[in-house]
């Protein structure tokens, strides 16, 4: 399944890269290496055998404390012989003890259960260490969103990301709709996505964050600016990792939504896994909408030209659907594999283009389709030597994307067309092509002693596009081939000791080559620190030297909208954080846990996209330089089990670094606008966010949670704040968004049962996340679910 | 520390811009209109800036000047009133029509078009022209946009690949009014990239206006094209005599490829052919300049931008400031411009109060400064006035 090339792609092996090898190596030689005296270790399992990550294991005697992995496993080294008391609690779990005698020389195995406890969660959010937060206490200015608390509403994990501090996610519209996602003022493509640390890069149209429910996440890991070696790609503003998990060996969980705008949602997951180690897991989910909501517009008529003011008009042609399945099989918990699993992701999206940048460009007969076919290897396996964890992934999507409009006319708002006669502006298109993208990751972690471990991580992926359009000969067929190798090797080290302090130090070497371009080399590197002051109080600073590759729809366009630049440079970034996370609790029952964060971004060779000559289409160019500092905080409250409240808000102020800029005429002139701030960018936003859980209603086991979001995002300029009289009426904008969103839930038996009911924009505001491009107004959504898990194979 | 005190002035700085959205008038009111376009590589809008003087004074787009939205603007003025026409590619060209008001741009409407290729005054009209360039597809539209009304009041097409009969396509370089008829010089092109098999030639085609049917289409083969991309060649005279300049820059595979020079052809007052007894070689009377765009000051004088052959380029612009009186034949270097290298460019739709010697020219320089520059046709001097900061001149228009 490997791709040929190996996913130890070693062209070349740099000198800075043997000198950084050099340089971990002597910094491990310096510390010393204890002698190895007896260990205890294990498995935590829950009722149904499934096992448990996250749980806190105690030497009581030792004040030894350490974690269980995602296989359950637990392990103590360096004990001296004795009796001991060991203590197991999690979140949502009985603490158990137990005894252990621990003979010299010897492995001891302790294998426990853990029964499960009615603990309320949201209490835990505040206060327990659930894996959520253990992400939240990497060095890394690293966000976590728990998924799971999410899953009785109707988000994507676009939306979910929405309500995470320091980032902002941009929609065009409804369902499906193109959105874009920027991390500290960082956008587009500087942000990384992947599943389960395999990058998402080219899945194509039909799996992307916008689509894919919430559901199938078990948590959102959002990195800001500085990334770990593991996730290995060319991110330069952050990444976003979302792991999907395996909480639970046999499992169902099926929810169905439908509500307003013709809205159907259905999401399955399950996995079946037997007592011999064989698993099947199955995610499906579907997506649909005719988005024809109502925007407020000033409708032009087509014949005369005339606008009518203020028109309320529904949108006609937006209509989106898609259609995924993820499946799985594979065996768990065998000698040579934790996991191995052989998997093929299916999936296709139709979507109807109703308007272009702007909503006064209304389209009535342009729409696009895409699928994916994309079968996947997943392994990994703990200590297959002792202290050696490997994990290999790899994938191959064979999808196909589409581009069609056949039309050529011109809309109005009121649904009347005339014929495009001279096939300027959009022409028609009937592109067909699939991009090729295979991409093999490997990741290698050595733990060198109790403290101290080495992981070493390469991705390689290829990216080869074919195609053709009836409509244009020329279509894919240019002088450089649109064809692209690329490859990430990292080395990384890390010193943790638990609860004290940590530091990680990493370097990353990224190659990219296109036949027939001069290729690109770039050496990245960063270190992260964290120290706790108290168990609850802990400051982060984290560093990186981050790269950005140009992407093959940047170098050979990307079909439609965007032409290929074949020059562009990468882009470089120092990215600064500095934080603190704080938790406190006032007379037990009234807990608080703050979280704030500064970041400092400059970029060199900032990436962005500008009209080409004749404005038929963007080009991607680099700028000189782009620098942004910003704070983001985070106050989180509950009482009890009953009520949390929470609130987020970022400030980020970016600033223009280009003085001198090319004009019309080929010469450079200094710019008005050097070292003004950046417009069009959401720069003061946050959200607030309550709940209220009542318990045993009705009946023992039912409770009912009420939940309210509100999200503001502060107005801002279109164009160069400083140009022109700062007025509303001269000068165009995107006004104060103020939304405010509404939920409840009932969930019945435990949780095996749910209904839901959700009112989002509950006071049917106009909404605009881009100028002129209006969201949906108020909308209604019945959320129905169904979760099992307590059975076995 | 150093981080938390920038950090803390970021803030304010922030809150500060985002809290001062008030209105408030022009700084500067005036029946002057200057179109403003800041140098920035994103997010890039012109700005209408008001003036009393060209003569003197500065004005600025800091904090200052109505937005417009988006760049790639075209700014004409035409029965009394300003129009601020979008350029935007396959999407509808947004148009805003102002008047000025004590010294106060005043927004009368917004209207929709066509992204066009050309457009011209013709009596209370706007007639806008949405070209092709592709020979599958050779239909190109006209629109009659009523200044009063403010309404597209009637469209048509006309098959552009038929009127050159040379198997390319006509694509008008711009329009003039000629009494009851349109006269519009055309290029012929076989690509998108402008080039041309037939370099050596000049095209009129002839509208009569009221119903738009082509009427002739006229040639000359003593130039190459009239006019350029947007750039009106054609001039008539207060007697009707009809002037178009030819800047010699047709392309064939994307190289210049005419052989004739940079030349002046006429058309008699009341005739619809070219005056073969008038000739002005340009090239042969300037030492080797061309004209890219021209100004017509009244009394046959013009003020042309010109480009020596060394800079010839097929979308030409040229930098150097003469002037030209078609009737004497006669090519004058206009002085006191800043140096030719300092120089970016020269802004092209330009005041004149049309008595015969004076007219005014945008200088946008290298460094960044942008100036009007008063020329004196008949000293053939130019002299500094208005200093525009914050962006480069792209129009100086005048409104009673």
């Amino acid at each position: 399944m490997l791709h040929p090339k190996g996913a130890f792609n070693c062209h070349i092996v740099p000198m800075y890269f043997r000198q950084l090898l050099l340089m971990c190596v002597c910094t491990i030689a310096l510390s010393s290496h204890a002698q190895r005296l007896s260990s205890i270790r294990g498995v935590i399992q829950n009722q149904t055998g499934s096992p448990l990550p996250a749980i806190t294991v105690r030497i009581t005697e030792l004040n030894k404390v350490t974690t269980s992995n995602q296989g359950g496993e637990y392990r103590f080294s360096n004990l001296t012989p004795g009796h001991y008391t060991l203590v197991f609690s999690g979140i949502g779990f009985k603490t158990l003890h137990k005894k252990a005698e621990v003979k010299a020389e010897e492995d001891s195995r302790i294998e426990v259960t853990l029964q499960e406890s009615m603990v309320d969660l949201n209490t835990v959010t505040v206060v327990g260490r659930t894996e959520v937060q253990e992400v939240n206490r990497q060095a890394f200015n690293v966000t976590a969103v728990d998924a799971k608390q999410l899953y009785n509403s109707t988000l994507d994990l676009s939306s979910a990301l929405d309500r995470v501090s320091g980032v902002r996610v941009r929609e065009s519209g409804g369902v499906g709709s193109n959105f874009n996602l920027s991390l500290n003022g960082f956008s587009g493509n500087r942000i990384r996505y992947f599943i389960d640390g395999v990058p998402m890069d080219n899945f194509g149209s039909s799996f992307q964050i916008n689509n894919i429910p919430i559901n199938i996440a078990d948590r959102l890991e959002v990195y800001k600016g500085v990334v770990p070696i593991w996730l290995g790609s060319d991110a330069l503003g952050g990444a976003i990792n979302i792991v999907t998990g395996d909480r639970f060996r046999n499992y169902v969980d099926a929810s169905y939504s439908y509500g307003s705008f013709n809205t159907h949602r259905s999401v399955v997951n399950a996995a079946f896994t037997t007592k011999g180690g064989f698993t099947f897991r199955l995610n499906a989910f579907q997506n649909y909408s005719d988005n024809n909501y109502k925007v407020t517009v000033d409708a032009s008529d087509i014949y005369t030209g005339k606008y009518q003011r203020d028109a309320v008009l529904r949108r006609f042609h937006d209509t989106y659907h898609n259609e995924t399945v993820v499946a799985n099989v594979g065996v768990v918990g065998k000698k040579f594999a934790d996991q191995l699993l052989f998997g093929i992701t299916l999936g296709k999206n139709y979507k109807e283009f109703q308007t272009g940048a702007r909503m006064v460009a209304v389209f009535g007969g342009w729409h696009r389709r895409g699928n994916i076919v994309m079968p996947t290897l997943k392994y990994r396996k703990t200590d297959l030597i002792k202290g050696l964890d490997v994990t290999l992934n790899a994938n191959y999507n064979l999808g196909q994307e589409q581009n069609i409009d056949t039309l050529s006319a011109r809309f109005d708002w009121f649904g009347n067309s005339k014929p495009n006669v001279s096939g300027e502006g959009r022409g028609r298109s009937l592109s067909k092509y699939s991009n090729n993208n295979g991409l093999a990751t490997a990741t290698v972690n050595y733990k060198l002693s109790e403290r101290q471990a080495l992981a070493l991580s390469n991705a390689f992926s290829t990216f080869n596009r074919k195609g053709s359009d009836v409509f244009n000969p020329s279509f894919t067929r240019g002088d450089v081939r649109p064809r692209l190798n690329k490859n990430v090797l990292g080395l990384g080290y890390t010193y943790d000791e638990k609860d004290k302090w940590s530091t990680s130090v990493f370097g990353k070497y990224l190659y990219q080559n296109t036949p027939g371009q001069s290729s690109f080399n770039k050496l990245g590197f960063g270190a992260a620190v964290s120290y706790f002051v108290t168990p609850t109080l802990q400051l982060k600073a984290s560093y990186e030297r981050a790269n950005r590759l140009p992407e093959a729809n940047e170098l050979f366009g990307d079909v439609e909208l965007v032409q290929g630049n074949l020059t562009l440079k990468p882009e470089e970034s120092q990215n600064i954080n500095a934080g603190f996370s704080y938790g406190f609790a006032a007379k037990e029952d009234h807990r608080f846990l703050i979280n704030a964060n500064a970041i400092y971004r400059y970029s060199y060779n900032y990436i962005y996209s500008r009209f080409n000559q004749n404005q038929s289409a963007l080009v991607l160019d680099n700028l000189d330089g782009v620098f942004t500092v910003g704070g983001e905080g985070e106050v989180r409250y509950s009482y009890k089990k009953l009520f949390t409240l929470g609130t987020t808000l970022t400030y980020q102020y970016l600033q223009n670094q280009q003085e001198y800029v090319l004009d019309n005429y080929g010469n450079w002139v200094k710019s008005p606008v050097y070292k003004d701030q950046m417009p069009n960018i959401p720069f003061l936003f946050g959200n607030v966010d309550a709940s209220v859980t009542l318990r045993n209603l009705g009946q023992k086991g039912n409770v009912l949670n009420i939940g309210y979001n509100m999200l503001y995002v502060h107005s801002f300029w279109l164009y160069w704040p400083s140009r022109g009289i700062a007025s509303d009426i001269t000068k165009s904008g995107i006004p104060m968004q103020l939304t405010h969103d509404m939920n409840a839930v009932y969930s019945l038996k435990n949780g095996r049962y749910n209904i839901g009911l959700e009112v989002r924009n509950l006071t049917n505001r106009r909404l605009y996340d881009n100028f002129s491009l209006q969201k949906p107004g108020r909308g209604f959504y019945l959320n129905v679910r169904y979760f099992f898990n307590s059975f076995k194979i | 520390m150093q981080l938390r005190s920038t950090l803390a002035l970021a803030v304010a700085a922030g809150m500060l811009a985002s809290c001062s959205k008030n209105e408030s008038g022009p700084s500067n009111p005036g029946n002057f209109i200057l179109t403003v376009s800041p140098a920035a590589t994103t997010g890039a809008a012109d700005y209408l800036l008001t003036a009393q003087t060209l003569d003197s004074d500065t004005i600025t787009t800091k904090r200052n000047g109505v937005e417009q939205d988006g760049t790639y603007r075209y700014y004409v003025t035409h029965n009394g009133k300003f129009f601020s026409m979008l350029y935007g590619q396959g999407n509808p060209g947004a148009v805003t029509a102002y008047n000025i008001q004590d010294g106060k741009l005043n927004k009368l409407t917004n209207f929709q078009t066509e992204t066009v290729q050309a457009f011209a005054p013709v009596n209370d009209d706007l007639l806008l022209f949405k070209i092709s360039r592709n020979l599958t597809a050779p239909t190109s539209s006209w629109y009659k946009v009523n200044t009063n009304s403010l309404t597209i009041t009637s469209e048509g097409t006309v098959n552009t690949l038929e009127m050159t009969k040379l198997g390319e396509l006509a694509h008008f370089t711009w329009l003039k009014q000629v009494g009851t008829k349109v006269f519009a010089p055309y290029q012929t092109i076989l690509d998108r990239s402008f080039n041309t098999k037939y370099p050596n030639q000049a095209f009129i085609a002839i509208f009569n206006y009221a119903d738009m049917k082509l009427e002739k289409v006229i040639t000359d083969d003593r130039a190459s094209f009239l006019g350029s991309y947007f750039q009106d060649g054609l001039s008539v005279q207060e007697n009707g005599d009809v002037y178009g300049f030819s800047p010699s820059a047709a392309t064939t595979d994307n190289k210049i490829s005419t052989t004739k020079p940079a030349a002046i052809l006429k058309i008699k007052s009341g005739t619809t052919e070219f005056d073969q007894s008038y000739y002005f070689d340009v090239e042969a009377a300037s030492g080797g300049m061309n004209i890219t765009s021209w100004q017509y000051l009244g009394n046959n004088t013009y003020i042309v931008h010109s480009q020596s052959k060394a800079e010839k380029t097929s979308f030409p612009a040229g930098s150097r400031v003469g002037i030209v009186n078609v009737v004497d034949k006669t090519y004058k270097v206009v002085t006191g411009l800043p140096k030719l290298e300092d120089i970016s460019n020269l802004t092209t739709n330009n005041y004149t109060p049309k008595d015969g010697k004076t007219g005014y020219v945008g200088v946008n320089l290298k460094d960044g400064n942008s100036f009007v520059y008063k020329i004196d046709a008949s000293t053939q001097t130019a002299t500094r006035g208005l200093r525009v900061e914050g962006g480069s001149i792209t129009a100086i228009q005048h409104l009673k």
